[in-house]
């Protein structure tokens, strides 16, 4: 069997010093392979969303390693993590994050600026993200003249338009109401089996959770159960 | 991508209209405040100049009494005529020696009255002080030696009595007694003190100690360099001359004053141009006070822009490209105002070129340096917010509210 796309070996994350030391991840093992959807799962304060910043190399262990596509990333300095979530990793955030008074279009077009792409190709790729969430037609609309729901299309538009590896979502139904989550679900579920798309994401809601092929649930810095989701099993 | 950093910076700078004009305005007006004061500076610098070469090129003037500054004036021994023959005879490297004595007098003519600056002089004097004829002819020597009525006006004289008509041969009376103009003199304008150079009336000197003065003293003596001599050189001949021929103890101190123009000029040209200096100094300090403008804004534009930072950063982007995409921001802000402070401070210096009667003096060295000095303040003052955004952690920037 090939390496895994995402490897945790005895990852610990500690914050603060002395008294006020708070173990976030508690030497956690973990193994995620290529072109799954996984959800994590658990209460605020679990170590889910510490390691979903460590996933998406946003954030490094303080102790333990890190690996991601066999890369010991935790090791890379700021501006190679930057290079890596922009050549990699895609984001999706429950509050969109959408740059304001700036167009759909060019909101996607974002992260092939940081990668170089001249205008042309990205206007181009965009476009091509655009219509593939679903977002024909509203190419020139800002994300305030967009409802929740598509702002959600555009930020995962966003997120795939440089053909990441790895989608982090984090909590991304969180804003919407149960229509237009389950959406948002059904879209990343053709994406993770369209494009092959690994994604991980954190939610609270178990319905949208069995939306992944395996649940997560992290419980005071641990792994508490990993499982694989009964529809997928 | 530089060229895609200052679209967005443009763009960041129309969104905050208002906020970003009032944060320019501390620019405009330091970039006005200092290229007004420059303009105006070497455009005061060339009057003084120009005023003073006016008065003639290369030119000593001497007069009786001590050099100002150097004790109190005793009775002050007039120079007389005895000096100035002395001149004539022994000095060397003069292009021309001419005495003077002035008064401010009534002049009339028919029923026409004015006061004008009249003045008892030789032929010289048009030499040494370099008056040119508009029309006729100076005095002649026969005229100098034995004082005749005869004189030369000036354009304001002229329009005062005979408008645009031909004085020439017309009388005159000057302090009631009877004069016959002989010439016009070409006009010079007023000096930068508003004093009208044409207002003027020469006449023998002769003429003038009898029908005018009532006394035999010459006012002043006006040595003109000929051009292979310095008028430092020419200076000290000219005190050797007159303290012999005034008989002055070797340990007494003279007791006239020469003055070379020519060093006064460059005195007052170098002081205008330290005014200037300063003045412009202390308007670069209104520039840093934009400056500090510029960084608090920015500041403010990157604490409001945390969650945008946060978003890029996620996304891929380097620190230098946060880094760079608020310094051309607030580069862009600061050279902006630097433009239209350029704008803004030549208007102001052409308003009062036109007002003060100075001439309108631009430099492109003073604009181009407003320019790069400008941009320099945005970069100086736009680095520490901007390092400040660049240096943000993503996740924190993300959490901002």
């Amino acid at each position: 069997m090939a390496a895994p796309l995402i490897s945790f070996d005895r990852v610990w994350k500690t914050y603060g010093e002395g008294e006020a030391r708070v173990h976030a991840l508690a030497g956690v093992d973990l193994a995620i392979p290529r072109g799954e959807f996984v959800a994590i799962m658990g209460p605020s304060g679990s170590g889910k969303s510490t390691s979903m910043n460590i996933i998406g190399c946003l954030d490094t262990p303080t102790a333990g390693t890190y690996s991601f596509m066999g890369v010991d990333a935790g090791r890379l300095d700021r501006n190679r993590r930057a290079q890596l979530r922009n050549l990699y990793v895609g984001f999706v955030f429950q509050g969109y994050n959408l740059l304001p008074r700036t167009t759909a279009a060019e909101n996607v077009e974002l992260p092939l600026i940081y990668r170089g792409a001249p205008a042309a190709e990205r206007q181009r790729l965009a476009m091509q993200a655009l219509a593939e969430v679903g977002l024909q037609g509203r190419e020139h609309h800002t994300p305030a003249e967009l409802s929740g729901g598509q702002q959600q299309r555009v930020a995962i538009a966003r997120a795939i338009v440089t053909r990441p590896t790895l989608v982090v979502a984090d909590e991304p139904t969180g804003n919407l109401d149960t229509a237009r989550s389950h959406e948002i679900m059904e879209l990343l579920t053709r994406l993770n089996q369209e494009l092959g798309l690994t994604i991980v994401m954190v939610t609270h809601e178990a319905d949208i959770a069995a939306y992944a092929q395996r649940t997560i649930r992290f419980l005071d810095g641990h792994v508490a159960s990993d499982s694989k989701t009964l529809e997928a099993a | 991508m530089i060229w895609e950093t200052v679209r967005l910076a443009l763009r960041s700078v129309r969104r905050n209209a208002l906020r970003s004009f009032l944060t320019l305005l501390g620019i405009v007006i330091g970039v006005a405040a200092v290229i007004a004061m420059l303009t105006i500076g070497s455009g005061t610098t060339a009057k003084v100049k120009e005023d003073i070469s006016k008065l003639g090129s290369n030119l000593l003037v001497v007069r009786a009494g001590r050099p100002a500054g150097r004790g109190p004036d005793q009775v002050v021994r007039p120079l007389e005529q005895k000096d100035l023959t002395a001149l004539t005879e022994h000095l060397t490297g003069a292009r021309a020696i001419s005495p003077a004595a002035q008064k401010q007098v009534r002049v009339i003519y028919g029923t026409e009255s004015i006061t004008a600056g009249v003045t008892g002089t030789d032929s010289a004097f048009l030499i040494a002080r370099d008056w040119t004829l508009a029309s006729g002819r100076a005095f002649s020597d026969s005229e100098v030696r034995s004082g005749t009525g005869v004189c030369l006006i000036g354009e304001t004289v002229r329009q005062q009595f005979f408008g645009a008509g031909d004085p020439e041969g017309e009388i005159i009376r000057v302090n009631r007694s009877s004069c016959k103009v002989i010439g016009l003199l070409a006009p010079k304008g007023y000096t930068g003190f508003g004093q009208d150079q044409d207002n003027v009336v020469m006449m023998p000197l002769a003429a003038f100690q009898r029908r005018v003065a009532g006394n035999r003293d010459i006012d002043n003596i006006y040595v003109a360099a000929d051009d292979a001599t310095p008028t430092s050189e020419l200076l000290t001949r000219v005190e050797d001359i007159l303290r012999d021929a005034r008989k002055t103890p070797v340990d007494r101190e003279s007791d006239f004053d020469i003055r070379d123009m020519t060093q006064i000029a460059d005195t007052m040209a170098s002081a205008t141009t330290t005014m200037t200096g300063m003045l412009g100094a202390v308007a670069g300090v209104s520039l840093l006070v934009g400056g500090i403008g510029i960084m608090n804004i920015m500041l403010v534009s990157v604490t409001e822009r945390t969650r945008e930072i946060g978003i890029r950063l996620a996304i891929g982007a380097h620190e230098k490209h946060i880094l760079i995409q608020f310094l051309v921001e607030a580069t862009v802000l600061s050279l902006l105002g630097g433009i239209i402070g350029i704008a803004l401070g030549l208007s102001l210096a052409g308003i009062a070129s036109l007002t003060l009667s100075i001439p309108f003096a631009p430099s492109l060295a003073v604009v181009m340096l407003a320019v790069g000095f400008s941009a320099l303040i945005g970069m100086v003052f736009g680095f520490f917010p901007a390092l400040r955004g660049a240096r943000l952690d993503p996740i924190d920037a993300l959490r901002h509210e």
